[in-house]
């Protein structure tokens, strides 16, 4: 199977009040001294990784698309160059509405960018405040006139403050009307450390049960607009999956660079530095700015395989893991399958989670693990 | 015949929870030198984390003394101190079986209480000379005149040279030195003759086996004797004698009169009885020392490992606290939901409390218990009488003719602001009435029938929490009467739990099935299914209770670097899953089982 490239862009115009992603609202300065680091850790991981073949590459944050154009296209070209990019690569960015113009995309499909991913996260500019984004539903509307017509994904949020039904109806409309061919509706997961923690700490968020009957609506709805359920919290038109992410949930091998950066290669798990100094010396010293690094057992790889597998619609091919590892998983896995068997649904040679048990997937996948 | 060193002076302290017992042994134990100033650490005798913790004694600790008295000569003091509280009155008796004289220790503010009262009768029984000290005379409300009135009236001791002291000030301490001497009898006993010693304590060593806390009556024992007891047949050879300074410190041998420590890598922890007496294997001495009476446990419990394949360590560890507290006796049970375990009985709740928390902290033990029982008598339908302390013991109902409870005897003070709350307290409880004393313009005395498994489960604390902390409470069991009692079953998706069943009485039992249940509702973590909780009486379902069925349990988002973190989420997730009981197809945590204990109200 073909690998995955991610780059991390830690820069964005402010953070938001639920994020607990590395990025810098304060350093925009920084970008272009980054973005050389990054071409320079690019050289270094190319040269390892020459005998691998890459079919996606992945342009996250922060916000990618907050910085200078010129300075990602020079990163895809650097990407070209310097690793194995098949030519129908899955070239993904993502965006946010307020900092998109028409040259920016212009420049960003040039250089190959077929995919984008838009941040909304919801149509209601009262939520939008309270989340700490730094757009409206207007702006986004802007953005998504320019979109028309490209293949991309919008991000939906469930579980805030004061929404309604109505309220999640309204974003998913939003994002169909203007042609998005993919939508990823996922639930606020207040972090400790985050501003939004303290609205969770005070009450104010919907429990788990109201994120629930959230989602299942917001399922609903976009079963009804054609947008299928790929994995928990990912839905798309036919054919419109993300190959970046579903390869994760393969658990496909993937390298990540720039600043908090995970990898996984031939079964080493390993992650880089969040300190954006650090990341900074260490290139400048040509070292990678590894901090993190675990081998992945037989068993770990088989349990990942499982834990990853079953977020998924397609669930987990027991053939293709059986070969895979050289094992019966059924036996292996003998007391998690037979104590979940009334969540569990097999279809030819794969095993998946039940439809309405995918949402409290944890506790049976927990039995899974070893 | 030769009689022991006439130097020695073996006593103890008793008194009332709280009235400063350690503190006074501290003192005696700095002013004699034994230990300096600076090395002092507070309370020094109560060693256990949970004395210091909870502020009082719970074993008896021994510790030898050098005094120079007045009188010119060099005396050896043997000090035992003792616990105040009423659940621990079985370690008082041993100490002062091991005396010849007791610093009765009264606070100048309390004057005589409860339990001060109950130490004296104990130690009038076993005929020791009593020293009254009246203590705390620092504190602004000390009535030292009064406390000593009090001694005089109530015990009937003559108290006019009763020393006034601070223990925590260190005022008189001397005067209470120079008294031992003075009012305490030196040992009896025969040097001449065999050695004849009472156990009065023992605990477990890892490297020397079980170490026995000796008070020599007769004879000597030294390193290379053969030892053996009365009830035993094993002869071991000493190897260690010695003292307590208040370490364990060795010595050549011990003789008549001596309080010490014998070691003789006796591994079997049973082989051994405190109360025994130990002998010379080759020069037996005749008669046994009288040794102490049985006690009666009155509160019985379950207790079981969380982790099931813990169980040989909990039965090492029951049997190791058991040497060293005679009083604790346990026996082999199963539950359904638990697994194996131990119904084990203890003198009361604070005695059972103490024994888990030193099970868990001592032994490092994870521990399930069930709820607190008493022991019932059952009279059956085919004119048989069982006693059962165990619900689920229990004889099915068409088999009961009747069933009678323990009724205690229970004496509360309190400030008269309180009487109300008190009276509505014991009430709810199914108390009697019987008395009420005004034993002075602040303090009065109810007396009330109680029945005991109305007052195992939080009386005590209800009481400290009604009256601010003021009443205090003892009691006495006085016997059995009839009653109207049910078993009451708690059923989860519709399994009895074995472990949550209690034997309440008919008029309190739906209130305690409606509680159990909503606690129960609140205490089991939500599952894939929908969980009924029901309680039953007899069959018949009085209370129900859903725990829903869990909608969200999933991470949002899981890409590139959320999947090392997402799987130690799970791997956390699926511990917390093994430290859960299942029963039925439901998954339990230990703490549902202690949800028996809460009640609803205040």
């Amino acid at each position: 199977m073909n690998a995955g490239i991610y780059v991390h862009i830690p820069f964005c115009k402010s953070k938001c009040r639920y994020c607990d992603f590395t990025s810098y609202p304060d350093k925009l300065g920084f970008a272009e001294s980054y973005m050389t680091c990054l071409y320079h850790e690019m050289a270094m991981r190319g040269e390892e990784l020459k005998n691998y073949k890459f079919d996606t590459l992945y342009i996250g944050g922060g916000t990618p698309s907050v910085i200078d154009a010129s300075l990602i296209a020079m990163l895809i070209a650097a990407a070209k160059k310097y690793f194995n990019l098949a030519d129908n690569a899955e070239i993904t960015i993502e965006m946010n509405p307020e900092s998109v113009s028409e040259s920016k995309l212009a420049l960003y499909k040039k250089c190959g960018v077929n995919r984008f991913s838009v941040g909304l996260q919801t149509a209601i500019d009262s939520q939008l405040a309270d989340l700490g984004r730094c757009h409206t539903l207007n702006k986004f509307l802007t953005c998504a006139k320019l979109l028309k017509g490209e293949n991309f994904n919008v991000d939906i949020m469930i579980g805030l403050k004061g929404q309604t039904r109505g309220d999640i109806e309204k974003s998913i409309r939003t994002a169909a009307v203007f042609g998005a061919s993919h939508v990823s509706m996922y639930a606020l997961t207040p972090e400790d450390g985050t501003p939004i923690y303290t609205d969770y700490l005070n009450g104010e968020l919907p429990d788990g049960d109201e994120v629930a009957d959230m989602y299942d609506y917001g399922v609903s709805i976009l079963r009804g607009l054609g947008f299928g359920r790929y994995e928990i919290s990912n839905f798309c038109k036919s054919g419109k999956e993300s190959r970046h992410n579903l390869n994760y949930w393969r658990r496909g091998e993937y390298i990540g660079l720039g600043v908090s950066a995970s990898s996984c290669i031939n079964n080493v798990r390993f992650t880089n530095t969040f300190n954006l100094d650090e990341y900074f010396k260490c290139i400048m010293s040509n070292r990678f700015p590894v901090i993190d690094s675990e081998e992945i057992d037989l068993r770990g790889q088989m349990d990942e395989t499982v834990m990853l597998a079953m977020r998924t619609a397609e669930g987990l091919n027991v053939e293709e893991f059986n070969e895979k590892f050289g094992c019966d998983f059924n036996e292996v896995y003998a007391a998690a399958l037979d104590k979940n068997s009334a969540y569990l649904e097999k279809r030819g040679v794969r095993l998946r989670i039940k439809d309405e048990y995918l949402y409290v997937q944890n506790t049976i996948i927990c039995d899974f693990l070893a | 015949m030769k009689k022991p060193n006439q130097f020695i002076r073996n006593f103890c302290i008793i008194a009332h929870i709280d009235h400063g017992k350690s503190t006074l042994a501290d003192r005696l134990m700095e002013q004699t030198g034994q230990v300096s100033k600076r090395d002092m650490e507070e309370q020094l005798l109560d060693s256990m984390d949970i004395e210091r913790e909870r502020g009082i004694t719970i074993k008896l600790t021994p510790v030898r003394m050098f005094y120079d008295s007045d009188d010119g000569n060099e005396y050896v003091f043997n000090l035992i101190d003792t616990p105040g509280h009423v659940d621990f009155t079985y370690e008082v008796s041993r100490s002062l079986a091991a005396c010849e004289g007791a610093i009765l220790i009264v606070d100048a503010s309390q004057g005589i209480e409860a339990q001060t009262l109950a130490n004296v009768y104990l130690a009038l029984e076993n005929n020791l000379e009593i020293l009254p000290v009246i203590n705390k005379i620092d504190l602004p409300s000390a009535r030292p005149d009064e406390a000593k009135r009090e001694i005089e009236d109530v015990i009937g001791l003559d108290a006019s040279y009763a020393p006034l002291v601070s223990a925590k000030d260190g005022t008189n301490i001397k005067e209470v030195l120079e008294d031992a001497v003075k009012y305490f009898p030196p040992p009896d006993g025969d040097e001449d003759a065999p050695f004849k010693a009472l156990i009065f304590d023992s605990y477990y060593d890892n490297y020397k086996g079980v170490i026995l806390f000796v008070r020599v009556k007769d004879g000597g024992v030294a390193v290379g004797d053969k030892i053996t007891t009365f009830r035993s047949d094993k002869i071991y050879e000493v190897t260690e004698v010695g003292v307590f300074a208040p370490s364990m410190l060795p010595k050549d041998g011990l003789k008549a009169g001596e309080v010490g420590y014998i070691a003789a890598s006796i591994k079997s922890i049973q082989d051994v009885a405190v109360g025994d007496t130990v002998i010379n294997a080759d020069n037996r001495a005749a008669e046994p020392l009288p040794g102490y009476k049985k006690v009666q446990s009155v509160v019985f419990c379950g207790i079981y490992p969380l982790d099931g394949s813990k169980f040989g360590d909990l039965k090492d560890a029951l049997l190791k606290l058991q040497l060293n507290d005679a009083s604790l006796i346990f026996e082999p049970d199963t539950s359904q939901a638990l697994g194996f375990g131990f119904r084990c009985g203890f003198l009361g709740l604070l005695h059972m409390e103490i024994m888990q928390e030193r099970l868990e902290r001592e032994f490092n033990l994870d521990i399930i218990t069930t709820a607190p029982s008493v022991s019932y008598k059952v009279i059956k339908t085919d004119g048989e009488t069982v006693f059962v302390d165990n619900p689920s013991h229990l004889p099915p109902v068409s088999e009961i003719e009747s069933m009678e409870e323990p009724i205690v005897h229970a004496d509360i003070y309190s400030p008269p602001d309180y009487l109300g709350q008190i009276m509505d307290l014991c009430r709810d409880k199914r108390g009697i009435f019987e008395q009420m004393t005004y034993l002075d313009a602040n303090r009065v005395k109810l007396e009330y029938r109680l029945p005991l498994n109305e007052i195992i489960f939080d009386f005590f604390d209800k009481i400290k929490s009604r009256t601010r902390g003021y009443a205090s409470f003892d009691y006495e069991i006085i016997g059995y009467e009839k009653s109207k009692l049910v078993k009451l079953d708690m059923l989860l998706n519709g399994d009895v739990c074995d472990a949550l069943s209690i034997i309440v009485h008919e008029s309190s039992a739906y209130n305690r099935g409606r509680t159990l249940c909503e606690n129960l509702k609140d205490a089991i973590p939500r599952q894939l299914f929908e969980i009924p909780v029901q309680a039953a009486v007899g069959g018949k379902i009085i209370a129900r209770e859903t725990v829903k069925a869990m909608r969200k349990d999933v991470l949002a988002k899981c890409y590139g670097g959320d999947i090392t973190r997402k799987k130690k989420l799970l791997e956390k997730q699926k511990e917390g899953k093994k430290r859960m009981r299942t029963i039925g197809s439901v998954e339990v945590p230990s703490e549902v089982f202690m949800q028996i204990l809460k009640t609803n109200d205040d």
